[in-house]
Parts: C-alpha cells; sequence; structure tokens
C-alpha cells in the first residue's frame, strides 16, 4: 500500500504553507529543519514589500500553528542523510543534532541566558551581535526554545565542567547528555523546500566589503532596521558614532556573474532605501540600479513613492562601480547614464546581492537522485510535467530552491506541490 | 443555578512566581466568594500549560463540576488553544473560559512587585466577571459539494481543471467564446525554456474534452452565484439564448478569466492604427500562427522592424511581466524567417524575473538584435518612411527608419473584470485585476471563502506561472473541500438582533466577506453564519446597537473594563 505520510525539507515560508495544508487533512507531515528555528528567510525582515506589512507578525501566526498542529512533526537541527525507495515508498534517514534543551518543557523564559559564559558572533544576525552558547537566534524565534552549541558549550566541549544554564533554568528542560539520533522513517512523497543563499560578497573586492566596515550586504542592512535586531532597529555603523547621513545602495552585485537576475532586488533595494528614509529622514539616500525589475502589479507604484519620497536614483552599469575608503567614509566611482564617469561620497553602502542556490544544494541532489540546472538550482521539469516536479517521480520542489522568487511565487508554489502530492497520493 | 467558577494561577516557575505574590492574589480572588450564587475555586499550579498542568485541570472541572474556567498565566498567543483543549476534554464548553495575561501584563513588565500583583489581581476579576457573561457556543458543521466551477478556458483554466477534476470531484469549465485554450493557441511558439513547442496545450485541451468528470460549457456566461464555501448555487446562460440556462451546485469557483491588452491606439504617439504596418504583438502572433508569415501590407518581407516595449506601462502604472520575454522570442521569429532583417528592440527596462530569462536574453542579442533603452519614443512618418524618433538614457536625440513596428502593449484586466467581481462578491485592486486574500500568503484565494483567482486574473503572468496558480489552487482545494468530510466554519461571528434592526444596510456596505443579506419582507439584516468571518466590522457601524459579535458582545467587555479599572 502507498504511504500517504509526506517529509518537507525546510521549514521556510514554502515548507510551513506546504506542511500546514497537507496536516490539515489529516496527513502526517514530518518537516525537517536543519537549523534551531522556523521561518527561514522572511522571519529575518521587518517588513515585506510593498505592502510594508510586519513580516513577524505577517508569518507567525503560521510558524505558530505549525507548532500546535498533530500531524506536523517538526525535527530542528535535523538533516536529511539517506534516501531509498520511490514515490509511494521512500526510507529516509534523518540525521537529528542534540539540541539539549526540551521542546516539551521549555516555556522559553529565556532565564538561561544570562548565566551562560561563553559569547559567540551571531550568524543569524550576520554576525551583527553576540549570543550565548545557548540562545535562540533573535527575539521572537519559533520555537521559542533554545539550543546548545555543543562546540562551544564549556561542558560539551569539555573545556571546563559548567552547569549554569541548568541551574538557571527552573523546569529541568535543559539536559546536557541529550544526544544525537537517527531516525529512519517512511513516506510517500519527498517537498524539498531547502531555500537560497546569497553570493558571497568577497567575490566582487571592487565593492570593498570586508575591508571597508561601513560596508553592508543588504541582509545586514535588513537586520539593522529589524526592531528585533541587533540594534534594536537603531541603524549604526561599524565604524564611527553618528548614524550614517548619506548612504548608497548598490543593486544587481553577482547578476552578471550568476547569469540571471534574482527578481526581488529591486523591490528589496527600494524597501531598504523607504526604512533609510524613514529612520533617517535627513540623510541622503543613492541608489545605484540597472534594469527595474518589477514583476508584481502594485510593485510599480512602490518604486514611485518611494522616489516620491526623495531617493536619488542613479542608472549606472554596476559592473563599472568602484568603492574606495579613506578617513572620512567612502567614495563611490560610477559611470553616469551620459557614460561620463562621476564620484559620489557616502557613510555607508548596502550591496544588493544575488540570490544563489542553498549551499546544501549539491549534497541534496546527490542523496535524493534529482538533477539541478545549469544555475545551480533544482531543476523543474518545465511545463509538459511542472514547476514543481523534479527528474524524479514523487520527489517535488516548492520556493527558492527552485529558483529566486518573492515570498508570493513561494506560497504560490507550495500550494502547487501540495496540489500535485494530493492527486498522486489519493 | 449557581455559577461555579474555578480560578487557576499559573506560576510559571519563577516567571510569575517571583514576580507576583500569588498567596495574596487567592486570597483575595477566595474572598470574592458568594456562595450559594457565586463560588469561587482559587488555586494555584506551577505550570499549568505541561502535560500534568493540563491534566489538573481536567480534573480540576470534573471534580468541582465547574461552570466557568478562569486561567491566569501567560499570553492567550501561547496557549488559549492548549486550554481551549483541555475545556473540550471535558463537559465545560471552552467558550466559557478565560485566559488571563498576568505574566506579559503583570508580572514581565512591572518592577514593584506589590504593584503587579494589585494589577494582577485586577485583571484576574475583571476576566472573572467577563467569564460569567460569556455564553456557551458551539461548532457546526456543514455539508459541502466538492465539484468546482471554472471560469475561462485559457490555459490556467484548463490547468485547474484538469488538476482538480476526479472519480468524485466534477468540474464544471465554462468559457464565453466558442472554443477552449484560450490566447495560448494562437501561439506558434512559447518560450524556448518553458518547453518546445505548443504540442503540449493541445494535448491538455484534447484531455479536458476527454475528461470525463470535466464537463464543458462554450459561449456561456455565469449568471448567478450565491452561497458560501462548500455550497454555492450556479445558474449558466447561454451568450446566445437566454432561455438556455443550467443550474447546478458547486463547492468552489476559480475565477481565471485571463487578460485584454492595452489598446495601444489611445496613445497617438506611437501611431498605431494611423500608419501603416504598425502591429501589436497579439496581431503578429495570430497572423504568423496562420500564415506561417511575418508579412508588410504590400506582401514584402520586412527589411527592418522595430520592436517597441513598455506601451502603456506608465498609464496603467505596472510592469506587465511578460512582455520582454516574448518580444525576444517576435525577434527570433522575424530573425528564423527574415534572415537579413534588421531588427532594433526599444525597451525601458528589461525585466527578466525567471532564472531562465536572462540567456533567452542574451541568445536574442547574439542572433543580431540592437537593444536600445529609451527615455522618450514616438513614431513619425515621412512620406512612406517611418521613423522612431526617441530619446536615449544619456538624453541623446537619435531616430532611425523602420519597415515594421511591433508593439508590446500592457495587459490589463479582462473585459467584464468589475461584472464578475460583483457577480461574486469579490474585490478589484487599484490596478483593476481581482485582488488577492494577501499580497504575500494568501495569492490565489479571495476575500470570499471557496472563490479563487489564477492566471492573469489576479496578475500578469507568463503560461507556467498561470499554470502554476491553477495547482496551487487544486492544492487550496484539494486539502480543504474532501469529497464526504463536512466543513466547520467561523464559531465567534456576528449575530444582528431582529427586534433592534432598523433596516438601514449600512451593515452591507461594511461586510467584507458578502455574509450579510438583506430580507425584504421583515425589513431586515441577517447575518448569513456560513460565511461569516466575525470581523466585526458591522457591530462597529450598526447605529443601532443591533449587531453583536458573539462571544465579544458590549455587555462581556463593559463587564470585563468594568472591573479593570476599579
Amino acid at each position: 500500500m502507498n504511504n500517504s505520510d509526506i517529509l518537507i525539507i525546510g521549514a521556510g515560508v514554502a515548507g510551513i504553507e506546504a506542511s500546514l495544508l497537507l496536516a490539515d487533512t489529516g496527513k502526517k507531515v514530518y518537516l525537517v529543519e536543519k537549523t534551531s528555528l522556523t521561518g527561514g528567510n522572511v522571519i529575518k525582515y521587518e517588513d515585506v514589500f510593498s505592502n510594508m506589512e510586519c513580516s513577524t507578525c505577517m508569518i507567525a501566526p503560521k510558524q505558530q500553528e505549525v507548532l500546535q498542529s498533530e500531524n506536523i512533526e517538526l525535527l530542528t537541527l535535523s538533516t536529511v542523510e539517506k534516501v531509498q525507495g520511490e514515490i509511494g515508498d521512500f526510507t529516509v534517514t534523518i540525521n537529528k543534532k542534540a539540541r539539549y534543551v526540551s521542546l516539551v518543557d521549555c516555556i522559553g523564559c529565556g532565564m538561561c541566558y544570562d548565566p551562560c559564559p561563553v559569547s559567540l558572533k551571531n550568524e543569524f544576525e550576520q554576525n551583527l551581535s553576540e549570543k550565548k552558547a545557548i540562545y535562540v537566534p533573535c527575539p521572537g524565534s519559533l520555537p521559542n526554545v533554545p539550543a546548545i552549541n555543543p562546540k562551544h558549550c564549556l561542558q560539551l566541549n569539555g573545556k571546563k565542567t559548567c552547569n549554569a544554564c541548568v541551574e538557571a533554568c527552573a523546569f529541568g528542560a535543559i539536559n546536557l547528555s541529550d544526544k544525537d539520533e537517527k531516525i529512519e522513517i517512511k513516506v510517500g512523497a519527498i517537498i524539498v523546500a531547502s531555500g537560497f543563499d546569497i553570493v558571497d560578497p568577497a567575490g566582487f573586492p571592487q565593492f570593498g566589503y570586508g575591508k571597508y566596515p561601513n560596508v553592508y550586504t543588504a541582509m545586514e542592512a535588513e537586520r539593522l532596521y529589524a526592531s528585533n535586531g541587533p540594534t534594536e532597529g537603531e541603524i549604526t555603523l561599524r565604524k564611527g558614532d553618528a548614524p550614517p547621513k548619506s548612504i548608497a545602495i548598490i543593486q544587481c552585485v553577482g547578476r552578471e556573474q550568476q547569469g540571471y537576475c534574482s527578481s526581488v532586488c529591486c523591490m528589496y533595494s527600494l524597501k531598504l532605501a523607504h526604512y533609510l528614509k524613514h529612520k533617517l529622514p535627513e540623510a541622503k539616500i543613492h541608489n545605484f540600479h540597472s534594469d527595474w525589475c518589477m514583476p508584481g502589479k502594485y510593485y510599480q507604484k512602490f518604486h514611485h513613492d518611494v522616489k516620491e519620497e526623495g531617493v536619488d536614483f542613479i542608472y549606472s552599469p554596476v559592473d563599472k562601480i568602484k568603492v574606495d575608503g579613506n578617513d572620512k567614509g567612502l567614495s563611490i566611482e560610477y559611470y553616469n547614464g551620459k557614460n561620463e564617469k562621476e564620484k559620489l561620497s557616502a557613510d555607508m553602502v548596502i550591496l544588493s546581492l544575488a540570490m544563489m542556490q542553498g549551499k546544501d544544494t549539491a549534497s541534496l541532489s546527490k542523496l535524493l537522485g534529482i538533477e539541478q540546472d545549469k544555475k545551480g538550482f533544482f531543476m523543474n521539469q518545465g511545463i509538459q510535467l511542472g514547476a514543481v516536479d523534479t527528474s524524479k517521480p514523487g520527489i517535488f520542489l516548492a520556493g527558492c530552491a527552485e529558483g529566486p522568487k518573492d515570498i508570493q511565487g513561494s506560497i504560490t508554489q507550495a500550494e502547487a506541490v501540495v496540489g500535485k502530492v494530493m492527486s498522486y497520493l489519493s | 443555578m449557581s455559577d461555579k467558577i474555578g480560578v487557576y494561577v499559573c506560576e510559571c516557575g519563577p516567571n510569575i512566581a517571583d514576580k507576583v505574590d500569588i498567596k495574596k492574589i487567592l486570597a483575595e480572588i477566595s474572598a470574592l466568594n458568594e456562595p450559594p450564587e457565586k463560588i469561587i475555586i482559587a488555586k494555584k499550579h506551577k505550570l499549568l500549560c505541561s502535560k500534568e498542568g493540563q491534566d489538573f485541570l481536567a480534573d480540576e472541572i470534573t471534580k468541582n463540576e465547574l461552570t466557568h474556567l478562569v486561567i491566569a498565566a501567560c499570553s492567550p498567543r501561547d496557549h488559549d488553544i492548549t486550554f481551549m483543549n483541555v475545556c473540550k476534554r471535558t463537559d465545560l464548553n471552552p467558550y466559557l473560559y478565560k485566559l488571563v495575561n498576568i505574566r506579559e501584563h503583570c508580572a514581565w513588565i512591572i518592577p514593584d512587585k506589590d504593584e503587579a500583583t494589585e494589577k494582577a489581581i485586577q485583571y484576574i476579576r475583571a476576566g472573572i466577571s467577563r467569564v460569567t457573561y460569556q455564553a456557551p457556543l458551539t461548532e457546526k458543521e456543514l455539508d459541502s459539494i466538492p465539484d468546482v466551477l471554472v471560469i475561462g478556458a485559457g490555459i490556467a483554466g484548463i490547468e485547474a481543471s484538469l488538476s482538480l477534476a476526479g472519480e468524485n470531484r466534477k468540474v464544471y469549465l465554462v468559457e464565453k467564446t466558442s472554443s477552449i485554450g484560450g490566447k495560448v493557441t494562437k501561439f506558434e511558439k512559447i518560450l524556448p525554456h518553458q518547453g518546445t513547442d505548443l504540442d503540449i496545450i493541445q494535448e491538455k485541451i484534447q484531455a479536458v474534452q476527454e475528461n470525463e468528470n470535466i464537463e464543458i460549457f462554450t459561449e456561456t456566461e455565469v449568471e448567478k452565484a450565491i452561497g458560501f464555501f462548500g455550497n454555492f448555487e450556479i445558474t449558466l446562460k447561454n451568450i446566445h439564448n437566454d432561455e438556455q440556462k443550467n443550474e447546478f451546485k458547486v463547492g468552489a469557483i476559480v475565477v481565471a478569466t485571463g487578460f485584454n491588452l492595452f489598446n495601444p491606439g489611445k496613445i497617438p504617439r506611437y501611431g498605431y492604427g494611423k500608419m501603416e504596418d504598425i502591429y501589436t504583438s497579439m496581431e503578429i502572433e495570430e497572423s504568423n500562427f496562420k500564415t506561417g508569415k511575418i508579412l508588410l501590407k504590400s506582401g514584402n518581407p520586412p527589411k527592418s522592424a522595430a520592436l517597441i516595449h513598455c506601451v502603456g506601462r506608465e498609464e496603467k502604472g505596472y510592469c506587465s511581466r511578460v512582455c520582454c520575454n516574448y518580444m525576444f522570442k517576435i525577434a527570433q521569429y522575424l530573425k528564423e524567417k527574415i534572415p537579413t532583417i534588421k531588427i532594433t528592440e526599444f525597451y525601458q527596462d528589461l525585466c527578466l524575473p525567471n532564472k531562465a530569462d536572462q540567456k533567452f536574453f542574451v541568445d536574442t542579442k547574439n542572433k543580431g538584435v540592437d537593444f536600445i533603452r529609451f527615455k522618450d519614443i514616438a513614431v513619425k512618418q515621412k512620406e512612406k518612411e517611418k521613423f522612431i524618433e526617441y530619446t536615449k538614457i544619456d538624453g541623446k536625440k537619435e531616430k532611425i527608419s523602420a519597415e515594421m513596428i511591433i508593439l508590446a502593449p500592457a495587459i490589463e484586466p479582462a473585459d467584464g473584470s468589475k461584472g464578475m467581481a460583483e457577480l461574486l462578491n469579490i474585490s478589484l485592486d487599484e490596478t483593476g485585476f481581482f485582488q488577492e486574500a494577501h499580497q504575500k500568503l494568501n495569492p490565489v484565494a479571495t476575500s470570499i471563502d471557496g472563490v479563487f483567482i489564477v492566471g492573469s486574473a489576479q496578475n500578469p503572468k507568463n503560461i507556467p506561472d498561470s499554470m502554476m496558480d491553477a495547482q496551487a489552487v487544486a492544492g487550496k482545494i484539494l486539502t480543504q473541500l474532501i469529497p464526504g468530510e463536512k466543513l466547520i466554519p467561523e464559531v465567534i461571528i456576528s449575530e444582528i438582533s431582529e427586534a433592534f434592526c432598523t433596516g438601514c444596510q449600512t451593515c452591507l456596505s461594511v461586510c467584507s466577506y458578502g455574509a450579510i443579506y438583506f430580507d425584504e419582507d421583515k425589513n431586515i439584516s441577517i447575518v448569513n453564519e456560513a460565511i461569516c468571518r466575525g470581523c466585526g466590522n458591522c457591530v462597529a457601524s450598526c447605529p443601532s446597537g443591533a449587531a453583536h459579535s458573539k462571544h465579544f458582545t458590549s455587555l462581556q467587555i463593559y463587564q470585563e473594563v468594568l472591573e479593570a479599572i476599579r
């Protein structure tokens, strides 16, 4: 008999949407997430374009529903290790890392953070802040239960005897002898919603990222603005005490190298410009762009509104832009529309970087036996079979694992996958 | 009968216990005991949300035969559902319970323990006061019909029909023209990365025609659609014969009415309709599809062609998303058929949102097509020769001559969208397309449960995205409208009192869900319980106080506030 349980890889917005719809029909869903929390990238944004709705307020009820659903088994800190079988009958081995904190007993009060003597860079916050060895990545994380990093926990890495968090927990929720587990599950279909990554800015030295502290990635700028972010929404610079008086946003960084337009950067760059105008009304904001890609019916109006707010739009080919620095700040050399060389100074530079396939796409594709396209994303089967199908029956795609897209596109694809899975398994 | 109210204070480990004086709370709350009318049982627990805590509560409810339950603990966001589920395990109606948040509202924010304790007591008193005015509510179950009406037999409607039709689910596919397939059938080719040729479209059309669970009505429109998710009554009407009607019931409606093209004649500077050999992209597609040739009116192949993008973009206020790609396609048609032709594409922005689009652009460019980014553009004629006069991005004015001019008009909402929106009680947005339930999270649904929008009816879309929408709707309907299963509508909804309603109909104008109808005989408004979502708009707008929201009545709120501010 065909198994109608489903494995979903990735608890971002696409994985969540697919899980909830399928769980609603009584199907058992295993939602496997490699990090300690759900919500993917969407929870990193303060607002979403173009209606500027609060992002976490939008997605948190769905995350909460995942946690409360009886039919969804959420496996955090987990990765797929082995897949055997075929549609209707897959056997999957999952490697579930120890969390050391019980999802059942912990109430998320946070009393364990302060006593922990270890401080680490918080990569969720783009390394803009620190966290403890027992941590939730940011306030509002769901599940609101910390995890312990065994590499850095003094007790777990054997450097010192330390029981501080265990003693601080009033609920007995911390268990330092928790062990990694291998779990074997049987499912009828697999949905890959493993998301995307951002290209490494180190690959573009002409923009000075890493060399000049006040050059930021768009995701860093996003977290700087976020009210639950490392500065609680205050726009401060890595170097210098005052907030920036002038900011340059450079679009299309990495587009040429990747060979495609990421389709969302124009809009999120406009959103960043709007954010900054809102928080720093006096600041000059320059946006270096090439062609505007605004494929939604509400998007051009947003572009128009941001222009009205006084953002300076400069049409300039990105391959000729260079960022230099000196004691006074940053200087941007570029070619204007007339192909004349110009210079402009700024206190802060933000790079809108291309999206790329998730870092584990290649290993996942091998493991699942599905193909990648020439750009590195998982390959869909075109309209012949469908944009949610992979080269292997029973394994489907949703969200940015298949290619760059916005939240709406990820949701639509997740719902489309559910449509396919329902007809396959019924 | 007397009220027997159980009040349970959660210590939440140290979170509440350390910050408020629970002993004092219990003493003061116990003092509210007024037997025999009002009996109060006040107790504390270490952690009510734990399994042990939930069992304790269920046991207390049953053992003490509680009539009402008040829990003083955390935010309802965390555990409202948890405690409602505890009630459901017992005989206590879950709407006779109230969660009072003394953690986020008191313990965590007030440093002074006495102050926090006082506030917590006030809040709990308010909760006790409210809960006694609450009424038991019960979930209703409604029968549902799994069948679906699909309006529009273009590629989105066809894909939706194929994805939905099955042994237990019939699909009624309604098309106002005489054939199915929509605009896609007029194309010679689709984009290379979308598939090799159009066989797939013909296969789908055939599959729809052969599917015994799909009933096709051509030259037909929807005359009436009333009802709610799971149960819509539909009347169809033949366009040429008013008498020819079909009536049936469906559970859901999919709007796949497609798009129109902006009429470039509305912008005189493009010369469309005034000069010869200026065509819209669709006209080229059609004539190419019919004859296999792209020729000038004179019958000769054009030596040069200018392809102008973004016609009407500024006027419509949005980018139509698909035009850049299909203009590359048309350039490639021309190059294949007339290898010596000189082609120039005039664009404002190249919108290439799919991961394969940029390669298609590069391939087109490599075939010898010129691309010019313009600021202003106009078509001029001097004797028989046509010129494109344009201002480049650097401000330079230039002109070139072209024998054939092809315009990419903006995609606009289909004719009749407004009427369709009124018929189905759904909304159009500021661009005139159908408005989605939520721009990000619910793009194929509308404000009316059970009415869905797909393809270019929602936003200009290409073929794969239209098909994706159709599959997404299948995802929604196949999971929500399961044959043989009942639907459970919202419990906390509005009610309109017959005695107080003056028939002013203000509520009808503010209801976003079309849940209120007017009873002409009685001259009053009535809430349809299957549709109402309990938003409260009618309650707030009713001038005579006839509308109230179950579980949020004025009396409940008043009694709660009265105690809270004492």
